[in-house]
This record gives C-alpha cells, structure tokens and sequence, in this order.
C-alpha cells in the first residue's frame, strides 16, 4: 500500500482515458500528457497506460510495506516499509508517479482515472489529499524500452477548422504565423494561450455542437481554448482548428510560459480522407 | 441525401446535419461503424471519433443511408421526474416573462420534453420542447456553482444539473428521486427519451 504523506497543488490518479462514452456527455478523459505516463509505468515495469499518480506540483508518499516506485524521468526506486519518496513537478507542468503493478482503484464506466467533474473514478472521484491510503495492483511485469518523452520545443500540428465560416477570413493565418504562450488558466478541461487576438465573424449565439481534445475554441474575446482529456463533450464556441492527436501530450506538457506554435498538419497524416 | 464530413483534428469528423433529423437513429447507426470510437450527434452536428491510425472506411456511406431511411430505434425512453418547483431564479422569470410565479411553474410542468443533446457534463440532457413563454436568455452573469439535481431553463431549452457546476440557466426547482447519472451504467438520459416533469409541493 501506499500513504499519501503530502500534496502540493494537484494529485490525482489517471490511465488510458474512458473512450466511447462521449455521447452520454462523457469525456475521453486520460492523461494530460500520456507519453509521460506511459514512461512512468515503463519504468514500473507496467502496461503504459495503468493506473499511475498524475502529479501538478508535488507529491509525498510513505511505502506501507517494500514497493517499487517509479517516475516519468524513467528513475525508479525500491522502497521499504516506512520509507517517503517525493515527487515535485519544478519547472514542469505535470508529473508522473507510477508503482509496480499499478494503483489499484475500482473500473469505472471503462476506466480507472479520476474525473473531477463528476466526482468519479480515480480514489473516490477526488484529488489525492494526505492521509489517503492506496492499494497497488498487482498488473503483470512487462519489460519495455522507456518510450521518448514529449518535445517540448517543436511545433505543434492543427488540422485548420471545422469552424473557419465562423471567423474573419484572416483568423487561421494569424493562428498559423503567431507566437502563443501557455497562461497561468489551465486545468485538465482547457488551459488558455496567450497570444494575438483572434477575430471571430459570428454573433455569439451558435448552438452547442460536439467537441474533442485538441479543439482551439475561441470566444468573442478572441482568446485561445485549448480543451484538455475531461473538456465537456459539447460546446458553442466556434472552433478555429484542431491540434492533431500525436502533439496533444506536447502541447500539454509545456510550463506555463512556454512558447508555441502551430503549424499546419501536412495531408498525409491525416488517414482518414472521407471527406 | 448526402451529407458531408469535415476534419475535425485528425481523430474526428464532423457533419452538418439537415433539419428534421432522426437523432436517435443517427447515432445508433454512427456507433456501429466498425472502428468508429464513438459519436456524438447534437442538434446541427454528428460527430464521429476514432483512433486515427485506424480510421473508419465508410462513415460518409453510413451516414448516408442512416439519413435516408432511418432505421427504427429502439423505442425511446420515457421519464417522470419530480421537481420541487422552488428556484431562486421564478421570481426574475417571472418578471422577465410578464407572467405570474405560478403561471411559470405551471407552463414548465406542462409539457412533454424530448432530449435533444446529451453533452456539456455527464448526464446532462439539453430538453426541447419548452413553451414559447418561458424562452429567456442565459443569466448575464453565471453562478460560480448551480447545485446538482438543480432544473433550469435557457434558450430553447430546459434541463437539470447532474453535478454541482458553475452555470448560467434561470433555476426553476430541484429534482427528487432522479438520478441523472450512474457511475456503473452512466447516463439516465439518451438521445430521444421522452420527459415529464411532475410538480411536487414544496
């Protein structure tokens, strides 16, 4: 088992998401960056998308009895009984704290993460707080290389629209030719760029339509939305383009500050060509 | 009838439906598109989503011919959920819609509502159906938190809070006995079910 002994900002558990469930306003949920999770439980010697400890500020946990830990920097450590063990994110946006054989919490409507929103799945829907008391899993060993960690200085791709008869015509360039930086407003719904405005070309009165991660919603303000793993499954913003799903977990990751910018995906990426 | 997809990222499409849609039967048929993830359909939207280096191959097609001839739905799902008709909001409504607080709860009680969308929270259904006399815009100013099972009206729509929420619709009442969502079967309310609000006294 392990204790949380303190926590710092936010602690929360999360895996692979609950995919399929968006119709019944569900979000995909998953970790804000999954290559980050996927090397914390490589490290463990887990499935790379098992239950682990999404860390935003830091983490201390007690071994209550030996258990290997481990964190997205592909350092792991073997604990005894008693011993602390601390996880700080420092100049990086978000952590992760895996334990051999995963966090052991309760399949929730096809996942295991915690979705604040609802106040589900996770360790009774809520964030980690001190005091808290974990069972760990006991997931099969798997040897795996560490998967690469996210760059967190290269460009981002979007696919342009679906929204773009809802903007100025020169929206999209601007979106394409500025420099953004990640703000202080941001949470596993969103987080907001800072950056150039971006002229929206409708009234505010479009009727809520369906979303996904990834999505840039602009507001009349002109603002930048990027939604994050639990975003609502719906909404009225137009939505000026899409990051692709490859760069969301670098998109993600970025401290706040950090500089972005996007950049067209190219045709080929994009398999599905049904249009 | 053909109706176009757009990309929407590189894991979705979306199409723009036509008026007169059959919802239901639209996203019953969109989720049985081998490798679609899942899909969403909203009033003006479908959505479909999918792991994109394994996309679906003939969603336009499915689209298609789920518009052309609807395939009978399973029949929709009916609902009698008790509302105790005591918002802080009916005195502004009321106000607003130049009828009396018992007119406003009497006309929302009244009719018979279809869920239109399910989106924004879990378990949330935005319910169509509403009396043209209690159509009133979103508060100017949202509340930081609408607690859960609260019943509110905005737009076109009326419906009722799953989870505590920041939130901007006019509150009506309170749900009884309802349980909008459960975490071991997720939402009560689909596509097309069929609501009744019953009044009972504060």
């Amino acid at each position: 088992m392990i204790e949380v002994i303190a926590v710092a900002g936010l602690a929360t558990i999360q895996d692979g998401g609950r995919p399929g469930r968006m119709h019944e306003g569900i979000p995909p949920g998953g970790a804000l960056v999954p290559e980050l999770l996927a090397r914390a439980n490589a490290a463990a010697h887990n499935a790379l998308v098992d239950p682990a400890i999404e860390v935003q500020g830091s983490l201390t946990i007690a071994a209550r009895g030996a258990l290997l830990v481990a964190a997205d920097d592909g350092v792991s450590r073997l604990l005894k009984e008693g011993d602390a063990w601390t996880l700080a994110c420092g100049a990086a946006r978000v952590r992760y704290a895996a334990v051999r054989g995963g966090i052991d919490v309760p399949l929730v409507l096809g996942g295991r993460g915690t979705l604040l929103v609802a106040g589900l799945g996770g360790h009774d829907g809520r964030p980690l707080r001190r005091g808290d008391r974990l069972h760990v899993g006991s997931g099969v060993e798997r040897r795996a290389a560490l998967p690469p960690a996210p760059i967190l200085d290269g460009v981002i791709r979007v696919v342009p629209g679906p929204d773009l008869d809802r903007f100025e015509p020169g929206a999209v360039d601007v979106l394409l030719a500025s420099d953004f930086r990640v703000s202080t407003h941001g949470d596993r719904t969103g987080f907001r760029l800072e950056g150039p405005a971006l002229a929206r070309g409708d009234d505010d009165t479009g009727v809520s339509a369906p979303m996904v991660r990834g999505a840039i919603q602009v507001p009349s303000s002109g603002e930048c939305i990027v939604l994050g793993p639990d975003h609502p499954t719906t909404g009225g913003y137009p939505v000026l383009a899409t990051v692709v799903r490859g760069d969301l977990g670098a998109l993600a990751a970025r401290p706040v500050g950090a500089m972005v910018r996007f950049v067209p995906a190219v045709q080929a990426l994009l398999a599905a060509d049904k249009g | 009838m053909h109706v176009s997809f757009e990309r929407f990222g590189d894991a979705a499409l979306r199409a723009r439906l036509p008026e007169g849609t059959d919802a239901r039967s639209l996203l019953e048929a969109l989720r049985a598109v081998p490798r679609v993830v899942d899909a969403v359909v909203t009033e003006r939207h479908a959505l479909v989503a999918f792991d994109p280096g394994f996309p679906p191959l003939d969603v336009t097609e499915a689209m298609a011919r789920a518009l052309s001839e609807p395939s009978p739905a399973a029949a929709p799902g009916e609902h009698r959920i008790r509302v105790r008709y005591d918002g802080e909001d009916l005195d502004e409504l009321a106000a607003m819609t130049g009828l009396s607080r018992s007119d406003v709860v009497a006309i929302h009680a009244e009719p018979e509502y279809v869920v239109a969308a399910v989106g924004f929270l879990p378990g949330f259904a935005y319910l169509r159906g509403i009396d043209r006399r209690l159509v009133v815009q979103r508060r100017q100013r949202p509340r930081p938190r609408v607690a859960a099972l609260s019943v509110g009206v905005a737009g076109p729509y009326t419906g009722v809070y799953p989870f505590a929420s920041p939130g901007g619709w006019n509150l009506v009442g309170v749900a009884f006995g309802f349980v909008p969502f459960d975490p071991r079967s997720g939402a009560t309310l689909a596509l097309g079910d069929r609501v009744r609000f019953v009044r009972v006294e504060p």
